[in-house]
């Protein structure tokens, strides 16, 4: 979908010229000599017959780091993202994930304050995801700001607490993640019991969105339909493990915001 | 200043690295030692020997038609023959005989009807045989005239009259003086282009790879377009030279351990290869290249494939195509006035200078005139090649037309 974002993020970044308006970071234009930044790119990149290592050292020497400097930074990145083994073998030679995880490595090397991360997550399995999510979160709690696309909404939820939405180049939704979601009413109920309670369900005259193996999913009109079930299902002695009123998800929005357009 | 360092170091480690270019060195290398080492290659070929030995000639007189007197052609000499001399009767059988016994290279049978002197020319294979042996021909023929000429008993008077010795003097009305060799400095130009071509072509390449290798990205968050093309510039450059240098010193160490001494003295006199002359080549090397990489810096941003990188460079190569036969043909005619023209045009100047410094063709004010234009032609491509590739480099479509390029050259002047 040719939503704008990576169109969006070389404008911050000053890679493509924008047709109007300022981008700033604590008042500065955002450019290499102001902020100090780290990007990585949704279009995977790296030198192919080029050992890791030293790619690594060429990115570090570009941003301004020494030598020593750089050399302690990538041997301690390199074990937090499991590619210590790699770093004297030629780019070609790894795995997508590996090579996404190196990629990875060059943008937060030089400890940007801003770091810029299109798409971090696709095209990476479960274990490298769960490795580039930690790396994150600990970037996060060291002061660092950081600004994700990504079409993985559960991602966006996950990590991020202000977000803008864009579709064609347009702003759709901007603000602040919970505040948003505030603004929008309960709409669906998950259900986790022990046994069959479809009929206690549809006795309340409300859908079922989805069920598999006693796990259920039930269309709501307000909160206030989903404490009637609840009661209901305690008066019927059910078993149940998790009772949850959710409001809509960040991708229900954005189908809503997106979908139609 | 730094990072310009960081991109063209990398840029040197990363090409030496690739396959291809080990490779192609290694090949060139070998076809220079091949090169120096033709004369033993042909001796190998001419059963051990040397391909400038003398040829053997036997000439047959076997009616005296010289008088008994024909041994005073090997005083004369025929440059390139060891001449032997038979008055004895010798049949063509025998002669084809010993010529295919490799005893004798060539043969000539001498005999005279009425007026008429024949020479029947005898060899293994008219192919073997550069042209009519002219040079036999104007020998035995003058032998024949000085042998007559002693029958008559003239003075030495009549005798001077008869032979004068002819003085040559040669003048020419242009005042520019041609001087220097002209081999070496064709040669030179030769090289120069080709140096300047290939290793500006690299630029290219380089850049095409990054674009398509999608590392551009990063690279152009990391620093500014400005050093990446300027250190790839300055990185394949550095490596020209010392493909330029490993090629001159293999092309010496081959001449002093092959060749036999003075034997490339008629074709190239190295006093001429002067530290003045190298110097000027040098600059006009830089210089050439500067202008032509950053040309090809542009076009190779403007391909994202890099089967497309021929295409694009299409029209640079025949600008330096032309620029190389403008300077050539200038070589062939020094002193015309396309020479000129040729020596300050920047697509051809690089070629064509060294030439016209060390024949004494350029005045001073020709090389700064000269240099001045390849200054401010690379400071216009280098600005316009910056300018289109920070901006075509993340231009992942098509190929870009030239109306492309100019709309995005016009949209980063606004």
């Amino acid at each position: 979908m040719e939503l704008g974002k990576t169109t969006t993020i070389r404008m911050i970044l000053g890679i493509i010229k924008k047709d109007s308006g300022k981008i700033t970071w604590n008042d500065k234009q955002v450019e290499r000599k102001n902020v100090n930044f780290g990007y990585l790119p949704e279009e995977r990149g790296i030198y192919p017959k080029i050992k890791v290592y030293e790619q690594m050292m060429y990115f570090a020497k570009l941003k301004g780091m020494k030598v020593k400097e750089a050399d302690i930074e990538i041997k301690k990145w390199a074990d937090k993202l499991k590619v210590s083994e790699y770093l004297n073998m030629p780019a070609e030679k790894l795995s997508k994930g590996n090579q996404q995880k190196v990629q990875f490595m060059t943008a937060i090397l030089h400890s940007p304050e801003l770091l810029i991360l299109d798409e971090p997550f696709s095209g990476l399995d479960p274990v490298n995801t769960e490795i580039v999510k930690n790396v994150i979160i600990e970037l996060v709690k060291n002061g660092k700001y950081i600004i994700m696309s990504s079409h993985q909404m559960s991602s966006i939820e996950e990590f991020c607490s202000d977000v803008l939405i864009l579709n064609k180049g347009k702003t759709v939704l901007k603000g602040n993640l919970r505040e948003i979601k505030n603004k929008y009413p309960a709409n669906r109920v998950e259900i986790c019991s022990k046994q069959n309670i479809e009929n206690i369900i549809k006795e309340q005259n409300l859908d079922i969105c989805f069920s598999k193996d006693n796990d259920y999913e039930v269309k709501i009109n307000s909160e206030e339909d989903g404490y009637k079930l609840y009661k209901k299902l305690a008066e019927n002695n059910s078993d149940i493990l998790k009772f949850e009123i959710k409001k809509p998800s960040l991708n229900d929005i954005f189908i809503e915001k997106v979908g139609d357009k | 200043m730094r990072n310009l360092f960081n991109v063209a170091i990398f840029t040197i480690k990363d090409m030496i690295r690739r396959k291809s270019f080990i490779i192609s060195n290694i090949i060139i290398l070998l076809i220079i030692v091949a090169l120096f080492n033709i004369p033993n290659i042909l001796k190998l070929f001419n059963n051990g020997k040397d391909f400038d030995a003398n040829a053997k000639l036997l000439i047959v007189d076997e009616n005296n038609v010289f008088d008994g007197k024909l041994d005073v052609i090997k005083e004369i000499g025929i440059n390139g023959y060891d001449i032997e001399v038979s008055n004895d009767s010798i049949e063509y059988e025998k002669i084809k005989e010993k010529i295919d016994n490799k005893e004798y290279d060539e043969a000539i049978m001498v005999d005279s009807f009425e007026n008429t002197i024949s020479i029947q020319y005898i060899v293994e294979n008219l192919m073997y045989v550069d042209s009519v042996p002219e040079e036999i021909i104007s020998a035995i023929s003058s032998t024949y005239t000085n042998i007559q000429i002693q029958k008559l008993n003239l003075s030495k008077e009549e005798l001077l009259s008869i032979t004068p010795n002819f003085e040559l003097n040669l003048t020419q009305t242009e005042e520019k003086e041609v001087e220097g060799n002209n081999f070496v400095m064709m040669l030179l130009s030769i090289v120069l282009f080709y140096a300047i071509y290939f290793c500006a072509y690299q630029v290219s390449t380089s850049i095409t790879t990054e674009k398509t290798s999608k590392i551009i990205e990063t690279l152009v968050t990391s620093t500014s377009p400005k050093t990446i093309v300027l250190g790839k510039t300055i990185g394949i450059g550095i490596i020209g030279l010392i493909q330029i240098a490993v090629m001159i010193i293999t092309a010496f160490i081959s001449k002093t351990l092959f060749l036999e001494e003075g034997i490339l003295d008629s074709f190239i006199n190295f006093d001429n290869i002067t530290p003045s002359l190298l110097v000027i080549t040098l600059i006009y090397f830089l210089l050439g290249y500067a202008a032509y990489a950053l040309i090809y810096a542009l076009t190779g941003s403007t391909v994202s494939k890099p089967e497309e990188v021929q295409s694009a460079n299409g029209p640079v190569a025949i600008l330096a195509v032309i620029g190389f036969y403008l300077s050539y043909f200038t070589m062939m005619n020094p002193t015309s006035n396309l020479n000129e023209i040729a020596a300050l045009l920047p697509i051809s100047s690089p070629f064509c200078m060294p030439f016209r410094i060390m024949m004494g063709l350029a005045e001073t004010k020709d090389i700064v005139f000269s240099i001045g234009i390849l200054l401010v032609t690379i400071f216009i491509v280098a600005k316009v090649s910056i300018k289109i590739y920070s901006s075509a480099i993340l231009n992942y479509g098509s190929k870009l037309s030239l109306k492309d390029i100019v709309r995005i050259y016009k949209n980063k002047n606004d």
